[in-house]
């Protein structure tokens, strides 16, 4: 492979794309950060490589999410484009013309789960996710580290791979009890093919760099050695910075240097971070720098000085104590056998209830997972939603993983072509990632799509 | 009559024209003494007719791209202001920068105060070496020139004979390297320029010239000669300039041209798409470094028709360097001017010299001649080709930051390759057939570079950004900044702002701007919300005069 010493950067700002007009997630977001990184000349400097984004297809899309009724009402081409610049930087990641690579997008993706209703905590579709089954559908990659960094626990994410024992999860973020989306616990660690695949690590607000740092040292370095994933994404939220007007950490741009210096992503991707004028311009820059290994020792915002944040020592000892009880999750990770509560026959269940808190979507799901001692076992999840007063119907989802053995597929398909005509589902969908090929159909319309690319 | 030239490193090319047609042409090799050439071309041009009746005259010059690539100029100092960021290592490879302390954010907000005790020292050092001549550059001083005029200030009262500029007048746009380098330019070539221009007006006086004079800048424009002496670094590179506004002139409107210029060494690139010469998203390159100034997208390739030639097997090598005149004009080795001329192709050379030449090339290969010769030909073209495409592949790449502009920006395909200069009329076949369109044979393609510089439109533009949060506003060219009294201010007021500013300095070019006629390039405005609130807007206006030629030269008939 020739290995490029560049960083590759995808700056796709949206300033014609927003939520609504005083939403967070609105034009204004980047502007600054534009600012900062045109006037420092940042595009200019040789170690830097920057990349016209292009849209994600919706085959590609599709591979992951089930979008309920269709794609099409889903995603608007901001998402598209969002979710396709990080599909581009990775590629020319896996094929060697850049060293690593930051995709500094909106709108975010994150909180997006394998089943998309509406928008949640400001997310469409999940551009990591999409990125990831793009690279092990079509480059061959099987494992792969997802380290979220944003404040708000990246439970998108975690959904969608909670049953995947290839990729690798790590999430820390500000204590879900006091912040959206709620989740995030330390009990959260995977499904029984997956234990401790997914790993948790909720901080208390007012934690420093100094827990950041001590967190990333002593359990989520350890543990991506022990993983040896092929690929590592950072979801690189910047809402646990000190002045961020939703989260309550104190991380400093400096902090997020170090992070990104020592964590060594292959690619970051911008998720949450909405304190747009003191925090972006400098945490995005101080990322961008340490990516591209230059020195980021001058980037400081303007109301800091080193030393101005002291950490109690209760938030160190908690953060210590789960460090270490996490750690030992993650050796028993091979030992542990599911919840025989949740077993029943060759099926693992487990219920859920999403809120989708942009657009007020109740949904509530069953979850089965087929126990197949040859394969992963395809996944089915039963979905039903209430959007404000009314329902929008029962959906039935399919997911058959890339490496699925013949009975599942099999299984897959007749359990498919059944509920197509069982009375109770609006849409029903197969995702088959084994052969690359996705259907939906409409019971209303007896009509079926199909999405597959050559 | 308009009368156009360009004295380029070569040849000095004039053309005389009287509307849409071409008067007279002339052609003489460029000297050591520029203001001769243009003197001799200019006088081969006008001799029959009366000099009175010349209404203007437009000049291309290589002047200063000779300055900066012979480092004719007088030491140079620069006070930056860099502030947190980048690493000042960054900057200390730049032996003539002093740092000096202060900042201002990307809202003009002053972050880091001057110290005016430390500015001092650092004067007393430049004292001590002799320089006399300082360009002061701050980080985000477009959005706030407090820093710069501060510094300028303190310079004119200390060393009032020393000559001072200003960052944010000469590179306005967001990118503090890139005007670092631009404000050392602007210093370092200031005096020689004046010089010139002197000289060009005394040589024009003495001949009883009277013919408003301008000089063609890099993006194709023209300033009028008096005004280009504020930021001489933009006549850089005009000769590809001049080239491409002369194909825009000689072909039909809407075409999407590729004008293809080979010299002696190099290959100028440009590219005009559906009528419009393209612009650089950059800025023109200089001492290897990027700038701030407006330029067409011009790509040099290092081949020309003085190329040495070589063959490995039954491969033809283009090597970049010159080892002197083509074989058939007398030079040592073969090039693909000889190449050319054994085909016929074109008149220049002894045809002889040139079949001697293709048959040494062609030694130990049992190949004719006429065949050698055609390898050679296509070998120039499929290079050139090559090149050709990363440049459409380059603009289809250029980032974008609006979803509307990642959805409607398609890829053009060429419809015409226009070859000007010596050579290219051989070559430029070859490069159409690879590029699937046609070649177009140019009248007057040896002077297209003339007729570009003669017809060029003045081209000016004027930058507004207002923050209604902060209540001010600036206009960017006149580092002019102010309080927005208007509590209606909106962005039909500010657009106004913008172009009733591009009126006032379009008068001081001498030039009538109808207000219809303004094109606004970038009118951006974005809401600022603070908490759930709207507490301001801030606008981004962008307005200039219209490119492009002033007509196109009749044709045939």
């Amino acid at each position: 492979m020739n290995k490029s010493k560049k960083t590759g950067l995808i700056f796709f700002p949206a300033f014609d794309w927003a939520i609504t007009p005083t939403h967070p997630e609105r034009e204004e977001r980047l502007l600054y950060t534009r600012d900062q990184i045109f006037e420092e000349g940042i595009m200019d400097l040789p170690r830097i490589q920057e990349y016209k984004p292009s849209l994600a297809s919706i085959h590609d899309v599709a591979r992951l999410h089930f979008c309920v009724p269709t794609i099409e009402k889903q995603t608007t081409e901001a998402h598209l484009i969002a979710a396709g610049a990080a599909i581009l930087l990775s590629e020319k990641i896996v094929n060697g013309e850049i060293n690593n690579g930051f995709a500094l997008v909106r709108p975010p993706g994150h909180h997006a789960m394998r089943v998309v209703r509406g928008n949640r905590g400001f997310c469409n579709i999940n551009n990591e996710a999409i990125m990831v089954d793009h690279l092990r559908s079509r480059h061959g990659l099987k494992k792969i580290a997802i380290i979220d960094t944003d404040a708000h626990h990246g439970d998108g994410t975690q959904d969608i791979f909670w049953h995947d024992p290839d990729v690798l999860f790590i999430s820390f973020h500000q204590d879900g009890r006091t912040l959206f989306p709620g989740t995030g616990y330390t009990y959260e660690l995977g499904g029984p093919r997956a234990y401790a695949r997914t790993i948790n690590i909720p901080l208390q607000p007012g934690a420093t760099d100094k827990s950041l740092l001590y967190v990333l040292d002593n359990l989520i370095l350890p543990i991506i050695k022990d993983f040896k994933p092929d690929f590592i994404v950072n979801s690189a939220g910047q809402d646990n910075h000190y002045t961020d007007p939703l989260g309550s950490m104190r991380i400093t741009a400096q902090g997020y240097a170090r992070l990104t210096e020592k964590l060594r992503p292959d690619l970051a991707v911008l998720e949450g971070g909405y304190a747009i004028e003191t925090a972006l311009p400098y945490v995005n820059m101080a990322i961008i720098l340490a990516l591209a290994g230059l020195d980021y020792s001058g980037v400081r915002e303007p109301d800091y000085w080193p030393g101005r944040f002291k950490e109690s020592a209760d938030i160190t000892e908690s953060v210590e104590r789960m460090v270490d009880e996490l750690l030992q999750r993650w050796e028993m990770r091979d030992r542990v056998s599911p919840d025989a509560k949740k077993i029943s026959g060759n099926y693992y269940t487990r219920h859920k209830h999403i809120f989708y808190d942009t657009d007020y979507i109740e949904e509530n799901q069953t979850e089965h997972l087929r126990l197949c001692d040859n394969c992963l076992g395809y996944l089915v999840i039963d979905s039903d939603a209430k959007h404000g007063y009314s329902r929008s119907g029962r959906v039935l989802c399919i997911s058959v993983p890339h490496a699925a053995c013949g009975r599942c597929r099999a299984e897959a398909a007749d359990l498919y072509e059944h509920s197509k005509r069982a009375a109770n589902y609006k849409y029903v969908y197969l995702q088959d990632k084994h052969n690359d090929i996705f259907y939906s159909y409409s019971t209303d319309s007896d009509h079926e799509w199909r999405s597959a690319e050559l | 009559m308009f009368a156009g030239i360009d004295v380029g490193g070569t040849y000095t090319d004039a053309v005389l024209l009287k509307n849409d047609q071409v008067l007279a042409t002339a052609k003489v090799p460029t000297r050591e003494n520029l203001i001769g050439s243009l003197t001799e071309a200019l006088d081969t041009i006008v001799k029959d007719e009366d000099k009175k009746r010349v209404k203007r005259i437009v000049f291309s010059t290589t002047i200063i791209t000779n300055l900066i690539a012979e480092r004719k100029y007088e030491a140079v100092d620069l006070l930056i202001i860099p502030g947190p960021g980048l690493s000042h290592d960054f900057y200390k490879n730049i032996p003539y920068a002093h740092i000096i302390s202060g900042a201002i954010d990307y809202r003009g907000r002053e972050i880091i105060s001057l110290n005016e005790q430390e500015i001092e020292t650092v004067l007393r050092e430049i004292a001590l070496k002799g320089s006399k001549k300082i360009g002061v550059v701050g980080k985000f001083s477009p959005r706030n020139t407090f820093h710069e005029k501060k510094v300028a200030e303190i310079i004119k009262k200390k060393y009032p004979e020393w000559q001072v500029e200003i960052g944010a007048k000469v590179g306005s746009q967001l990118n503090f390297p890139r005007r670092v380098v631009t404000t050392y330019l602007t210093c370092a070539t200031r005096d020689p320029y004046h010089y010139f221009i002197e000289s060009v007006r005394q040589a024009l006086d003495s001949r009883a010239i009277s013919a408003e004079v301008f000089i063609l800048k890099a993006d194709g424009g023209t300033v009028p000669l008096q005004r280009s002496e504020e930021f001489p670094v933009e006549t850089i590179f005009s000769g590809p300039a001049a080239s491409t506004m002369g194909v825009q002139a000689l072909t039909a409107p809407g075409e999407t041209a590729v004008v293809v210029d080979i010299g002696g060494t190099t290959t100028d690139l440009a590219l005009i798409l559906s009528g419009q010469p393209l612009l650089s998203a950059k800025g023109a390159r200089a001492m290897e470094q990027l700038t701030q100034v407006r330029t067409l997208a011009v790509k040099s390739v290092a081949i020309g028709g003085d190329s040495v030639l070589s063959r490995t097997g039954n491969d033809i090598n283009i090597h970049s360097q010159r080892m002197g005149p083509a074989y058939c004009l007398g030079g040592p080795v073969p090039t693909p001017t000889d190449a050319l001329r054994a085909l016929g192709l074109t008149d220049l050379g002894d045809r002889k010299k040139a079949i001697e030449a293709m048959e040494l090339l062609g030694q130990g290969l049992s190949i004719t001649v006429e065949d050698i010769a055609g390898k050679v030909i296509n070998r120039v073209g499929d290079n050139i080709t090559i090149e050709i495409k990363k440049m459409f592949k380059e603009w289809e790449q250029e980032p974008a930051y609006r979803v509307w502009e990642i959805l409607h920006k398609h890829s053009v395909k060429p419809t015409i390759v226009a070859g000007v200069g010596g050579g290219a009329a051989g070559f430029s076949a070859r490069i159409a057939e690879k590029l699937g369109c046609r070649s177009v044979k140019l009248p007057y393609a040896s002077v297209a570079n003339a007729i570009g510089a003669a017809l060029a439109k003045p081209t000016l533009q004027v930058n507004l950004r207002a923050d209604t949060e902060q209540g001010y506003y600036i206009i960017q060219e006149e580092g002019h900044q102010e309080k927005i009294s208007d509590r209606q201010f909106n962005e039909k007021k500010a657009l106004e702002l913008a172009k009733n500013s591009l009126v006032e300095q379009a008068l001081k070019y001498g030039l009538a701007l109808a207000a219809d006629d303004i094109e606004v390039t970038r009118q951006e405005v974005f809401n600022m919300v603070r908490g759930w609130d709207t507490t301001g807007r801030l606008y981004d206006i962008t307005v200039q005069t219209p490119r492009g030629i002033i007509t196109r030269i009749r044709v045939g008939e």
